[in-house]
């Protein structure tokens, strides 16, 4: 998981959306701690984001405000250092406001997993409140209600994507690697993001070139994303950006990542996996929270901290610990944990050649198309439906829920640069909607590794596209 | 390792720590110097022409002891009869502190007795957010230890994370090489002067599998009755563990084989801290099968074939726990397996002063470390230059060492062996600068000199003399004053015959009591010698006569004896006789022996 900037370019247009909307921000329980409150607070740092307020997922630490991951392990934890973004945001005046709720430790996709309580969507629809997405969902709801300017989620199988689709806003994953990790809660490391400056030189160098104008882009739509369940609502949206950036000059693209079907499996493999490991530290000997009077009961003959473990994580987060212990035992790993690792390359190599742009991390140059064959950018819906209401999260099963990220994991499992962007549902779409639900579907759009600024490039023509037409 | 079974645990970390935790700002590794003696030892790269194989040398001393151990009974404590239908096997697994001056994957320092939590990174205390990072420079001992046992360096190896719960470990893993060690493949060579068994005599080649890199835990201290304390000093600091074949068939072999590891890597300089510190700890892998059996339906273990069923004997801490723990484990599975019984794979423990092992835990409740890529962590490549690099500086091994010596300079394998075990191989290169000097002495002089012996004297004046006088003294080898010129000034006297013996050690002790002074203020040899009047006048021909004849005079029945019994063993009761009433030193043995003779017609 770990640091993928939310990068909520649109965030006055979702401001609106919101006054629209019915709900007040404090009955969301998107903050866990407010910064605001606190006394002595400089508010004019200089830099280029001189008070402008960013909040903070809870999963960051912060040495003035506490981190809990949302969860009753790290009761009362007060890190001794920022996070390196954390950091970063501060030496350019931002200043810190809130840190925001979250599915504990980033385990969720609907943010209802919290030892804070569950975070609601400011849309609703029969006067349930929506599932504002997870596990960023506090972080966007801050965003998609006027809370603060922006916010930083982590997104280690689309945790900013998806609760960007669902909430109307922008959501951007960078390439792994590519904003550092020091200072994010581990959830499942292999998948998030780390310091820029661990890359090799050779890395950054091809990095470098680009390649691409943004000005006419080859966009690839991939055949397998075309699913039953895809709502169609979301369906017609889709089709109709697909259309208005063909009438904007950009060429389409049919392209199959045949991968994609087994990559949700794969990912539900790996990240309880690393889970299971990373979770491993919290003990109750060094912080956080810990189980009153003996921790090797004697009662039941338990191992040791079983009591602590018991009491401070959640359902779902021991749920995925005891997964990943699973998986990794010595009579199970060669079918599950080994089998998923051999899935992830083939999702990666599945991109690789549909890209036309080498992969950089790769020595061997992989099926790059050249010229007339690759595409620089694919285009996706964020998640086939519109989110559910909270009410339809409680009747899904764990694996009915994790349903949702089927179309971002795959970027998430290659490491690549992903964006949700909001698209305004339009016309005869909209029948049948209701005033207070969500009035955008999420598209998402997937880049070769390192090709960052591309995908961001990519996002305006999409906007601009669709205003234009 | 598990939680012990149920103990009340009041982990009484928080205070401790609070107070204490520093974060070290060390942002380098440095690599300890190399002993002296390693240092000097391009000075001696020349071969002599007509060197006297080790191998034979080592082979006669073999063959000698074994006669001298026949001749002596007492040693037969290990022959069960038990043991001519059953064969031992034994692999290891040591692991071993790396002397780094920072841990494995933080910059905090590594310490061996600072105060409690002093050396404690983020990381190494698991804080939310903290990330290892592989510091390069603990690579070199590493690397040094791998080379040292001829293993191949793998250019890419990997990290692994092996997890288990216990208050030591505060991440509830340990990074571990476990799929892809840094090195594999390499072999030890022990001999008789290793100290192994007799039977494995004169050597016995131990493959290593494999080595690997790991982070060490932390100390606990048990304030009885249920408290333990935590100290975090020594979490995460660079261990590599050695594992061993399973090609060692004795209990003593086994230990000697430990103890040459240890001396191996300090020879290394990769670990310098040894057993009896806790810097090496050594885990040993037991089983016992019917001699003559084929390797059908037995265990195999790294290509290994044809074992029985093995157990798992952790944590021993000295020598002695390893060749007793063994010992203890052999005999209690051929008990097992002469009563009908099966042996179970099971992990025992060992306490010293025990004859038994204790079971731990078996099979069932073996701790599944569900090992899995560290996915903080990337390839760990090693270039070839890096390696070639420490291959063409790396230390002389000490049985190259020893072999270098014993062509060189004719001292005896075993005097070298213990020249070279002692303070850090300081003594012998003062010990080589003695024989230098002695040799250059010697072949200025008019008269041939024969050099044949020196290396023999040299070593028995430096181990014997000068080394007794410093132990009875009390004075440490760092600060004794005798330097190897005047040691080799004495010597050359003694053997030009210008002193006797006696005055030689007296002159040596002389020099060991004095006080640190200036150079210049300290007589020479000669110049004692000449003001002391110690230099030898041999005695005349007269002199011997006179002597002799006052002898035989007051001892009639001893002149009886010989002359009429035939008893020519009391010649050198004459001798004797002889020399202790000469002036000290004077008498020489063989000249007094032939005028007795001529005196007493034999």
């Amino acid at each position: 998981m770990l640091s993928a900037r939310f990068c909520w370019r649109n965030a006055s247009r979702s401001c609106q959306v919101y006054r629209n909307s019915h709900s007040i921000p404090q009955q969301l329980n998107s903050i866990v701690h407010d910064g605001r409150t606190e006394p002595g607070k400089s508010t004019d740092a200089p830099g280029s984001l001189s008070g402008k307020t960013v909040a903070v997922k809870d999963n960051i630490v912060t040495k003035d405000l506490p981190t809990t991951a949302a969860s009753r392990i790290l009761t009362g934890y007060v890190s001794s250092f920022d996070a390196t973004v954390v950091q970063l945001l501060r030496q350019h005046g931002a200043i810190i406001s809130a840190k925001t709720n979250l599915d504990e430790f980033g385990m969720g996709s609907h943010s209802q997993h919290s030892h804070a309580g569950a975070v609601l969507s400011p849309f609703s629809r029969g006067g349930v409140p929506l599932s504002p997405g997870g596990s960023s969902g506090g972080s966007a709801v801050a965003v998609a209600t006027g809370q603060c300017w922006a916010a930083l989620g982590t997104d280690t199988g689309g945790s900013v994507r998806l609760p960007a689709a669902y909430t109307g806003i922008v959501g951007f994953k960078p390439s792994y690697g590519l904003v550092s990790r020091r200072g994010v809660i581990q959830y499942a490391n292999s998948l998030d993001t780390q310091d820029p400056t661990s890359l090799s030189a050779t890395v950054r160098e091809r990095l470098g070139h680009k390649g691409a104008d943004a000005k006419r882009l080859r966009i690839g739509v991939p055949i397998e994303y075309n699913i039953d369940e895809l709502s169609p609502v979301v369906r017609a949206t889709y089709l109709r950006t697909l259309k208005a950036l063909q009438n904007a000059g950009h060429i389409l693209q049919p392209v199959s990542l045949p991968t994609t079907q087994q990559a949700l499996s794969a990912y539900y493999v790996l990240a309880p996996a690393e889970a299971s490991s990373n979770l491993a530290k919290y003990d109750g000997i060094r912080y956080g929270y810990r189980t009153p009077g003996s921790d090797a009961s004697p009662k039941n003959n338990s191992p040791l901290y079983a009591s602590t473990r018991g009491e401070g994580f959640g359902e779902e987060v021991q749920r995925r610990i005891l997964l990943g212990a699973y998986t990794l035992s010595s009579e199970a790993i060669d079918n599950y944990f080994i089998q998923a690792q051999k899935v992830r390359r083939l999702v990666q190599r599945d991109f690789d050649k549909v890209f036309a742009q080498p992969n950089p991390l790769l020595d061997r140059q992989t099926g790059a198309h050249g010229d007339d064959g690759g595409v620089e950018v694919l285009l996706t819906p964020t998640a086939p439906t519109l989110p559910p209401t909270i009410e339809e999260v409680k009747q899904q099963s764990p694996v009915e829920s994790y349903m949702n990220d089927v179309f971002t994991v795959p970027a998430s499992l290659a490491g690549l640069p992903a964006i949700s962007v909001p698209v305004r549902i339009n016309g005869k779409e909209a029948d049948g909607l209701e005033g207070t639900d969500v009035h955008d579907v999420g598209m998402q759009l997937v880049g070769q590794f390192g090709n960052d600024e591309l995908v961001l490039q990519a996002a305006e023509v999409v906007v601009q596209s669709l205003t234009s037409s | 390792m598990t939680a012990p079974s149920n103990p009340t645990l009041r982990l009484q970390y928080r205070q401790l720590y609070q107070n204490s935790l520093r974060y070290s700002l060390l942002g380098t590794c440095l690599t300890h110097r190399p002993a002296l003696w390693n240092q000097v030892r391009k000075s001696h790269t020349a071969i002599t022409a007509d060197p006297v194989p080790l191998r034979k040398q080592l082979k006669d001393e073999a063959r000698r002891k074994k006669a001298e151990k026949k001749a002596s009974p007492k040693s037969s404590k290990t022959l069960d009869p038990r043991l001519s239908r059953w064969e031992l096997t034994v692999g290891l697994e040591i692991h071993a502190e790396l002397n780094t001056a920072c841990k494995l994957f933080s910059p905090a320092a590594t310490s061996l007795n600072a105060e409690p939590n002093s050396h404690v990174a983020l990381f190494d205390a698991a804080f939310p957010g903290t990330q290892p990072q592989f510091q390069k420079a603990t690579l070199i001992p590493a690397l040094r230890a791998a080379l040292a046992f001829g293993c191949e360096v793998q250019r890419k190896s990997s990290w692994d994370r092996k997890h288990y719960f216990y208050q030591d470990q505060p991440n509830g893993y340990q990074i571990t090489q476990y799929y892809e060690p840094f090195a594999r493949g390499g072999t030890l060579t022990l001999t008789q002067l290793d100290g192994i068994e007799t039977s494995d005599c004169p050597e016995v080649t131990v493959g290593i599998k494999q080595i690997q890199l790991e982070q060490d835990t932390a100390k606990t201290i048990l304030q009885p009755p249920s408290t333990y304390l935590l100290d975090f000093n020594r979490v995460g600091t660079p261990l590599i563990e050695i594992i061993t074949l399973p090609q060692i068939h004795s209990p003593t072999t086994a230990s000697a084989c430990v103890r040459k590891i240890q001396s191996l890597l300090r020879a290394v300089d990769a670990c310098v801290v040894g057993m009896e510190m806790g810097g090496l700890r050594c885990d040993v892998n037991v089983s016992v099968r019917e001699r003559g059996t084929t390797a059908e339906g037995l265990s195999e273990y790294a290509g290994v074939k044809g074992l029985g069923t093995r157990t798992e004997i952790k944590n021993l801490s000295s020598f002695k726990a390893v060749e007793n723990a063994i010992l203890a484990e052999r005999d209690r599975q051929i008990a097992v397996l002469e009563s009908g019984g099966e042996i179970e794979g099971e992990t025992r423990g060992w306490t010293i002063g025990q004859t038994e092992t204790v079971r731990l835990r078996g099979k069932e409740g073996e701790v599944d470390y569900r090992y899995m890529p560290d996915p903080d962590l990337g390839p760990l490549i090693i270039g070839q230059d890096l390696v070639d690099h420490l291959k063409d500086t790396l230390p002389m091994l000490p049985d190259e060492t020893a072999e270098r010596v014993v062509n060189e300079y004719g001292i005896s394998a075993k005097d070298a062996r213990t020249l070279i075990s002692l303070d850090d191989g300081d003594r012998l290169e003062y010990t080589e600068a003695v024989v230098e000097t002695v040799m250059q002495r010697l072949a200025s002089l008019p008269e041939k000199q024969s050099f044949d012996k020196v290396g023999k004297v040299v070593a028995d004046w430096v181990l014997h003399e000068l080394g007794g006088l410093l132990t009875t003294a009390g004075v440490p080898w760092e600060t004794q004053t005798v330097t190897p010129e005047r040691l080799a000034d004495i010597i050359v006297h003694l053997q030009t015959n210008q002193i006797t013996g006696n005055t030689a050690k007296k002159l040596l002790a002389h020099y060991a009591s004095l006080q640190p002074v200036a150079e210049a203020a300290i007589p020479s040899v000669s110049k004692i010698i000449d003001t002391s009047g110690l230099r030898l006048v041999p005695l005349t021909e007269g002199e011997y006569i006179e002597m002799a004849q006052k002898v035989m005079a007051e001892n009639p029945d001893m002149v009886k004896a010989v002359r009429e019994k035939g008893q020519k063993g009391k010649i050198m009761w004459f001798v004797g006789q002889m020399m202790r009433r000469g002036e000290e030193g004077r008498v020489e043995a063989e000249k007094a022996r032939s005028y007795v003779e001529r005196l007493l017609e034999v």
